[in-house]
């Protein structure tokens, strides 16, 4: 009697002890957690300008040499705890916090058990997704599978990289048989399916290196016969350069993608935060200033940017006879050259910009917010031609199958078979995926990063994983990766 | 068979004495004498004697077995000089300070009833030692900050008011009036346990006046007066002005701002536009007592009004209240009492006080003094800035009030800006009252139940038309709005006393419990939008305007509820050792599940020593005591749901194909369900002596340490929250002294009477987190950002920035001042620039944490207070210092970011070459050295002060003058307050209050006000 006496409940807001009463309570949690998939391709600190600037394939760019001291200091291997940008840790322990949060109340909420099932296994599937980001970027982290309290802040420790990887496979599998096979475009473009689930996994067990089970899992992504629809209606388009088609959304190749909006009205005071919906990767890669001569009379296609991640001579030379090149790189030099447009040299400049997101005049935003934050271009987080490869690769780049996949993605752009090998992995995904930041993971997992990076400044046994920033280490258990101590 | 005793209690000099105090001797119940000194009391047949006792005088048992046949006895008492022999209020009880183990301070009615004071904040400052009191603005009605023992927490420092035993919530003090105020006491140290929950700030305890038994006693006490500045500033004029405003701009390579300088000779003075030196202020007040032995009543009414020094139309206050206390004996066992009130209060205020963006005074003190305050000249009117915009402000014969283009922002011509703010005001209804049945069933026993309520409704009205102040702030359409809130707080208390004697040990037992409710309310308001007319004098809610120009808003208030159990046990052994424990439980609605109690216990004791057989009789040393005690109290004025995290929108993401955006909540931070009280731990010795038989002294030292202060804590990323949750993390301490010396003296006619106190006060935060050994601090000041620093063994805090080693005279100054590298610190500084300390001697300045320090505390190193009461036959006069120092004040009154806002005159002893200044540096456009723009000890002024805050004259006529009149006492006053400062500050005032860390922006002035008064007494 006495302690209901000065116990009160707050009237008007929601407290996390009476949230996710129901249904919609609940739908609006999982939000929460999609939310941070966003990190691949919002705000100046996304994953693709990040880890394309430490790979072999693109320089970090920008304005200058201090144009973001993270990213340029991650592209030359100087960074440290003090620079790495601390939103890569942040915003993925957000989501993990918010997945967490969510698996805690669900089941309590008064909803439709097969509905339940599925929020259930996205909020596991994001958590393993944010996680898998976390152990590849971080390697050494703290595992937390429920909200921290207050008490336990400063006693949480770094789980064992194996620990973490076996709770992600462990996730995965769970969420798998509760994620539907196909969406509702309409109300539920975005949200994982099965294939999804699976296509993840693969990947997570082929960096766990058990590649049997890799191969397995990817093979259900995949189907039968390569290039042939898989089971849930997945195959990779015809033509390559639709892919890179902003309105191409949800296409049958895509098989999760990060999702963009132009109509968050993201602005300055907001960018890269929770309410952000815009592609930045589309601003960032734009050639600076870049703009129609006087004299050219042409369609004017292009907006100007700030010129990240410009691609290296090196891969330009790669992929300069290749089908892909035309979506792939765009060469300014030329449209200078041609007396077409004008730009400025930004820092590390090529004159050759990632064709894939650069920002385009028919994607300008018509609405409220900041034109430069409001492009809506999806990016992939995985796409069939990648899970192809996944698999090829975990089927040790041997066999009929292994041969099959590497022949579809080459048949899609009309390149005629090569004998499978993992170096003929290697290269393919290289020019497949070009400039979608997996080329720096590609590398480490291959243990070909110092060999390819060294001349970056690439420290083996140091660099293949970031430090973990400095905030996380003070008054805390953590300890900070090897070789980053000082 | 009992008998009925009637007599009269006289002082030495044979004047009545009223309110004494007349018991039977061993018994509990008695009665009080009325203002002729008479009392009439019913004694049992075994009774033997009487006790009289009066507060100033020395007790006296008085036999009552040999009187005559008409039962009727003359009691003469004798003046006590002791303090000691004083009773004060503890909380649930009083004791007499002789026994008492605790510091507690005391002010009488009897200090302040012929000071005209507003507010009773303001009638504690500079006399009780330990509280520091600081004006929060010359505002008429304002209210003060009130610090016991320093600075307790990083949050809530205010005191817990109880009014007659009612805990009645902080800030709403201002209902009571002053002359119902029979005493107050603050309650600083282990003592304070009593009130547990929220005593960490201290404890104020004020009692009200009751009715007396006896002839029906009528008192009335008026003044009329008027209030004026204490002090201008010293402002550029014109000429001055547009000298400085072309050096500064030629400095800075721009061109000659001011042409024809010979031309504008002094120019406008914005001060002289806004102050008044005629402010009215009257106060009445009258008070009816009277009873009988088995009831008694008071009943008081006052009126007062008082009209600020600044903008008058829109700086004005009035109060009216009414008051009824009760008390009632029903049969032999049990008394019942009870006070209701009912204050009305109203102010407008001038707004955007103490703020550097905009408002009468800031714009006062900023703006050109070349721009006219009336445009005359119809060729100026005609132009484009006042004929294009119909909405400037024009004065009575249509001309437009002057417009500043060279000072523009927030900053706008301040007589006009009266005119948009007129017809606004907050007014507030309070009705607080209480109950108490007290049962006496047996010898030393006292069972109490009390009920405490207070419904309070306040509200504001405002009218803003449409207007044209400056190009920059302007209003395009009218607005009517009025806001409306109401509460009701309730409590109950129930407690038990029983006090024993066996032997030579006295032993009282309090046992209580207590409940607690506030803020059962809600607020609703309501605007309208252009309405159809121009004036405040038409605005009204009746007009039917169309539902998208009506614009309501409603909220409603969180609970705060307090369950309590306490207990005290004091024991004295021949009152010569002596003892009191206390303890109390709290629970409140502020803390997590987990912590909701909390235990307050203290333990204290005392010794008279000059009981002891040993001490000599002696005539320096007559009394002495000494005493110390340890205990804890806790601080729930914080706010309610801090240990709950809500869940909010905006963590957004796209969801289907159509590219709208899904709106994703998550909590915002975590659950704290460990949240708890900050405790406050006190260590208290004092002693308490006589000396000479003349001097009381007491001295305290104190060392109050809080711990778990409540902050929000930044947390490492991994826990995944987006904002930082409150915890219980940080400590501070406040360690200190206190002295108070009181000298009374009788010397043929003339009385004498010095109280003097002094507190001195060293605050250290001791602890703000695990990760780090500073926090920035609360204070920010225009573009410099945050001007204060939180640090450990720091005060709290403290100025941080920039240090000068002076100013550069000449090239060659720069040329030397040299790193260890040999080159030059300053290199792109030129002579007239300050010279910085670099700090941590990397050999360059950087405007970055690296090359700042701590310059100094805002809080006072010692605050002190005394007054001087003279008597004579007839006349009294009454001299009342008070003061404080060795805190720094920023002198913030300039606009830093509007290049020509004015100066004081201290600009005109700016460096002009070598030699001239090693102070004040050169003016420059752009400032390229930062002397302005960058915190620096510049800014710091030493806020040392003393002020005569009241002098006052009286005399009374005398007695046999008004002998057949059936008036008692007549007196006529006249009083002077805030007659002289005593202060190097430079701004307004030395006395900046309220939570502004030391910063001022233009805080509204206290004022100098001369008052005649009449005091009546039927």
């Amino acid at each position: 009697c006495k302690k209901d006496f000065i116990t009160i409940t707050p009237q008007g807001q929601f407290l996390s002890e009476n949230y996710y009463s129901n249904r919609d309570q609940a739908y609006t949690g999982l939000v929460g957690v999609y939310d941070v998939l966003r990190k691949n391709a919002g705000g100046f600190e996304n994953m693709i300008t990040f880890f394309n600037a430490a790979s072999d394939d693109n320089y970090s760019g920008g304005g200058n040499s201090s144009d973001g001291a993270g990213i340029q200091s991650f592209a030359n291997f100087t960074i440290n705890p003090n620079l790495v940008p601390g939103s890569y840790w942040n915003d993925h322990y957000q989501g993990i916090f918010r997945a967490n949060v969510l698996l805690s109340k669900i089941g309590a909420v008064n909803m439709n058990a097969a509905e339940k099932a599925r929020f259930t296994a996205e909020a596991k599937a994001l958590r393993a997704i944010y996680y898998f980001n976390l152990v590849r970027m971080f390697k050494n982290i703290p595992l937390l599978l429920e909200p921290v309290s207050a008490n336990d802040i400063y006693n949480v420790t770094q789980a064992a990289p194996t620990a973490v990887y076996t709770q992600i496979e462990k996730d995965l599998s769970e969420a798998i048989p509760d994620l539907p096979n196909t969406v509702v475009l309409a109300t539920e473009a975005g949200r994982l399916t099965k294939a999804a689930g699976q296509a993840m996994l693969g990947k997570v067990y082929l960096y766990d290196g058990k590649a049997a089970q890799a191969a397995t899992q990817l093979a259900l992504v995949n189907g039968p016969t390569p290039g042939q629809p898989n089971q849930y209606g997945n195959k990779l388009l015809a033509n390559f350069a639709d892919l890179w088609v902003f309105t191409n959304k949800f296409n049958s190749e895509s098989i999760l993608e990060c999702v963009h909006t132009n109509q968050s009205n993201a602005d300055w005071g907001f960018w890269g935060s929770s309410a952000d919906e815009g592609n930045s990767v589309n601003q960032m890669v734009g050639p600076r200033s870049f703009a129609p001569t006087a004299t050219y009379n042409g369609p004017d296609i292009y907006r100007a940017g700030w010129s990240f991640n410009t691609w290296t001579q090196d891969f330009y030379d790669a992929i300069k006879a290749d089908p892909r090149f035309p979506s792939t790189v765009f060469d300014a030099k030329a449209y200078v050259a041609a007396g077409m447009a004008t730009y400025i040299d930004g820092y590390m400049n090529t004159g050759y910009f990632i064709k894939k997101f650069l920002p385009l005049r028919s994607d300008q935003r018509t609405g409220g917010g900041t034109l430069e934050l409001n492009f809506q271009q999806n990016d992939y987080i995985i796409r069939l031609a990648d899970t192809y490869l996944l698999e090829a690769e975990a089927l040790g780049a041997t066999g009929t199958r292994a041969q099959a996949l590497l022949d579809a993605v080459r048949a899609r752009v009309g390149l005629t078979p090569v004998p499978v090998s993992l170096a003929a992995i290697k290269a393919e995904r290289r020019l497949e995926l070009a400039g979608e930041g997996h080329r720096f993971f590609d590398l480490v997992r291959w243990g070909d990063a110092a060999a390819k990076l060294g001349g970056r400044g690439f420290v083996a046994g140091k660099n293949e994983i970031l430090p973990i920033p400095a905030r996380e280490l003070i008054g805390t258990k953590l300890t900070q990766n090897p070789n980053y101590q000082k | 068979q009992n008998r009925t005793i009637t007599g009269k209690v006289l002082d030495d000099s044979n004047a009545p004495v009223a309110g004494a105090s007349v018991t039977v001797k061993g018994a509990t119940a008695g009665t009080t004498t009325n203002d002729r000194g008479e009392f009439r009391i019913q004694v049992a047949p075994s009774a033997t004697a009487l006790v009289i006792s009066s507060v100033g005088f020395v007790s006296r048992e008085v036999s009552i077995t040999n009187l005559g046949a008409d039962n009727n006895v003359s009691v003469s008492l004798a003046k006590s000089v002791s303090a000691l022999d004083e009773v004060v209020v503890v909380g649930y009880g009083t004791t007499k300070k002789s026994i008492l183990t605790g510091s507690v301070a005391s002010v009488r009615a009897k200090d302040l009833e012929n000071v005209p004071n507003g507010r009773i904040e303001q009638a504690l400052q500079g006399r009780a030692s330990g509280v520091t009191i600081m004006q929060n603005s010359g505002q008429p009605g304002s209210a003060s900050t009130i610090r016991v023992r320093g600075i307790t927490t990083f949050n809530n420092n205010n005191p817990l008011w109880v009014v007659d035993n009612v805990v009645v919530d902080a800030g709403g003090i201002g209902y009571l009036n002053q002359s119902d105020i029979e005493s107050i006491e603050v309650l600083k140290d282990a003592s304070a346990s009593i009130y547990g929950t929220r005593a960490a700030g201290g404890v104020i305890l004020v009692t009200t006046k009751k009715g007396r038994s006896g002839k029906l006693s009528v008192s009335y006490n008026g003044f009329y007066g008027t209030s004026a500045p204490a002090r201008m500033l010293e402002l550029l004029n014109a000429t001055q002005y547009a000298t400085l405003i072309n050096e500064r701009s030629i400095a800075g390579g721009g061109g000659i701002v001011y042409n024809d300088i010979s031309t504008l000779g002094v120019g406008t003075d914005w001060q002289k536009a806004i102050f008044n030196n005629n402010a009215s202020r009257y106060l009445h007040e009258v008070s009816l007592s009277g009873g009988t032995d088995k009831s008694t009543f008071y009943v008081s009414a006052g009126i007062q009004k008082q009209n600020g020094i600044v903008s008058t139309e829109i700086s004005k206050y009035e109060k009216k209240n009414i008051r009824l206390a009760s008390t009632h004996k029903i049969g032999n066992y049990v008394t019942f009492g009870q006070t209701i009130g009912y204050t009305y209060q109203k102010s407008i205020g001038l707004g955007n006080t103490n703020s550097e963006f905009g408002g009468p005074l800031s714009s006062a003190i900023n703006l050109d003094p070349i721009t006219p305050i009336v445009v005359t000249d119809p060729s100026v009117a005609a132009t484009p800035l006042y004929a294009n915009n119909p909405s400037a402000i024009r004065d009575a014969n249509g001309n437009p009030y002057g417009i500043s283009l060279a000072v523009g922002q927030e900053m706008t011509n301040p007589v006009a800006y009266i005119q948009t703010r007129l017809g606004g005001y907050n007014w507030s209804d309070d009705f607080v009252g209480n109950a108490y049945l007290e049962v006496a069933p047996v010898k030393g026993l006292k069972i109490r139940t009390s009920v405490g309520v207070k419904k309070a409704y306040w509200g504001n009205v405002g009218f803003t038309p449409v207007f044209f102040l400056s190009p920059t702030v302007q209003q395009a359409q009218n607005s009517y709005n009025r806001g409306e809130n109401r509460t009701f707080n309730w409590n109950v208390e129930n407690t038990i006393t029983y006090n024993r004697k066996f032997g030579d040990h006295d032993v009282t037992v309090l046992a209580g419990q207590g409940a607690y409710v506030e803020n059962i309310g809600a607020s609703t308001g309501m605007t309208y939008l252009n309405l159809p007319i121009t004036s405040y004098k038409d605005a009204s809610f009746n007009f039917d305007l169309p539902l998208a120009n009506k614009q309501g808003y409603a909220s409603d208030m969180t609970q705060h509820k307090v369950s309590s159990l306490f207990g005290r046990l004091n024991y004295a052994f021949q009152d010569k050792y002596l003892l009191t424990g206390i303890i109390r439980q709290d629970g409140s609605t502020r803390f997590g599940p987990n912590k909701k109690y909390s235990v307050f216990p203290s333990v204290s004791a005392g010794w008279n020593v000059d009981k002891e057989k040993f001490f000599p009789v002696n005539k320096v040393v007559s009394q002495l005591k000494l005493r110390g005690g340890y205990g804890t109290s806790g601080n729930d004025a914080s706010d309610d749901f801090r240990y709950l995290s809500t869940v909010v929108g905006g963590y957004n993401y796209s969801i289907g194909n159509g590219g709208t955006v899904t709106t994703g909540y998550s909590p915002l931070t975590l659950d704290n369900k460990d949240l708890r009280w900050e405790k406050t731990a006190t260590t208290d010795i004092g002693l308490d002596a006589q000396l000479f038989n003349n001097f009381n002294l007491t001295v305290n030292w104190f060392n109050k340490k809080t711990t778990g202060i409540l902050r929000p804590i930044l947390i490492p990323g991994y826990v995944g929250v987006s904002a930082s949750p409150w915890a219980n993390v940080a400590d501070m301490e406040n360690k200190g002294l206190e002295i108070e010396l009181g000298y009374r003296k009788r010397a043929g006619d003339l009385n004498i009477s010095i109280n003097g106190n002094v507190t001195f006060i060293k605050n250290k935060v001791l602890y703000v987190a695990a990760d780090t050994n500073f926090i920035v601090g609360g204070a920010g000041f225009q573009s410099m950002g945050t001007i204060t620093r939180i640090k450990v063994g720091e005060s709290y805090n403290s100025f941080f920035g920039f240090q000068r080693l002076g100013v550069f005279q000449t090239q060659a100054d720069i040329d030397n001042y040299k790193n260890k590298a040999g080159t030059p610190i300053q290199p792109n500084a030129r002579p007239g620039d300050f010279m910085w300390a670099d700090i941590n001697g990397d050999g360059v300045i950087t405007n970055d944490d690296k090359d700042k320090t701590f310059l100094g505390s805002n809080l006072p190193k010692y605050t002190f207070g005394f007054t001087v009461n003279l008597e004579y036959k007839g006349f009294d006069m009454t001299a009342f210092f008070q003061g404080a120092g060795g805190n720094k004040i920023f002198q913030g009154l300039r606009r830093l970011d509007i290049a020509n806002s004015n100066f004081t005159t201290k600009a005109l002893s700016r460096w002009t070459g070598p030699g001239t200044s090693n102070d004040y540096p050169r003016l420059v456009s752009n400032d390229p050295n930062n002397n302005f723009a960058w915190m620096s000890d510049f800014y710091l002024e030493d806020g040392d002060y003393l002020r005569l805050k009241v002098f006052q004259l009286g005399y009374t006529l005398p007695a046999k003058l008004l002998n057949k009149t059936g008036i008692s006492k007549v007196r006529f006053y006249v009083t002077a307050e805030n007659l002289f400062t005593l202060t190097k500050y430079t701004g307004y005032d030395p006395e900046v209050g309220g939570g502004v860390f030391g910063v001022d922006r233009g805080q509204y002035p206290q004022a100098r006000a001369i008052l005649g008064g009449l005091q009546l007494q039927f």
